[in-house]
């Protein structure tokens, strides 16, 4: 099972599109950016981590170069916008959180 | 027993540490069941407030805590919300429990705190106390004083 906190440890392969900035500023570039946006509840369950922030949290999806770009928080850190590549079944599974 | 979740953020302000102790002693004296989600560093100042483990008698890391919360785990939640990661978190771990919840809201600057205040009043329903406070614990303790009054009865 695809692990976030794991990946991004081990892997190279991301990018960091904004970082220790606000949830808010995150969410909008996310909006603004991304090619299609799913929103998740907070504390739903995506890529194996609980998705840190304010309701509702949108979460970025390239169907075509198969990788999501989602907020990710840390407490002393602020917050992220991470992208990275993810297999399909995380994308399908993404889509059932969608509210 | 009533069991209450304290979470914590980052230990860079100097009030979180000793607010924490005093509200987990005045919930264990409620007859709550008292836990402390925190992150490492801020455990650790915690360990050396209370080396006996006078007052923080059930600590959990806060990743951990977090991968494993559900609905009904705990029926008070009381969260530091004190930075911008910290307003996320406490709003993220209401939305799991979905219970009684307050958020303590503290910072030097009015601008942030208002922030803040409106951040959490727009995407829950969780009591607020707040205060400008950084270095001083005694603000947002008067005010955690009063809200917890009412949750005697709990």
């Amino acid at each position: 099972m695809f692990c976030l906190d794991t990946y991004l440890r081990e892997s190279e392969d991301y990018t960091i599109h904004l970082n220790r900035a606000g949830f808010k500023d995150c969410a909008n570039f996310i909006e603004k950016n991304a090619k299609r946006v799913v929103h998740v509840p907070a504390g739903a369950k995506i890529v194996g981590a609980r998705i840190i922030g304010i309701p509702p949290v949108p979460i970025g999806v390239d169907d075509e170069n198969k990788t999501i770009m989602l907020p990710y928080t840390k407490p002393c850190y602020g917050t992220a916008v991470v992208e990275i590549p993810v297999p399909e079944e995380e994308i399908e599974i993404l889509e059932t959180k969608s509210i | 027993m009533k069991k209450a979740l304290l979470l914590l953020g980052c230990p860079e302000s100097p009030s979180q540490t000793p607010l924490a102790i005093y509200a987990a002693n005045k919930l264990d004296k409620m007859g709550f069941d008292v836990t402390l989600a925190s992150t490492p560093s801020a455990m650790k100042l915690l360990e050396v407030s209370d080396p006996e483990g006078y007052y923080i008698k059930n600590k959990i890391d806060l990743e951990s805590c977090l991968d494993t919360i559900k609905e009904g785990d705990y029926q008070l939640l009381i969260g530091f919300a004190h930075k911008d990661a910290a307003v996320s978190y406490f709003v993220t771990f209401y939305h799991i429990l979905n219970t009684k919840s307050l958020a303590l809201v503290f910072h030097p600057d009015a601008e942030k705190l208002e922030a803040f205040e409106e951040t959490i009043k727009d995407s829950t329903d969780a009591e607020i106390v707040s205060a400008r406070a950084y270095h001083n614990p005694t603000p947002i303790r008067v005010r955690l004083d009063r809200a917890l009054k009412p949750l005697e009865a709990m």
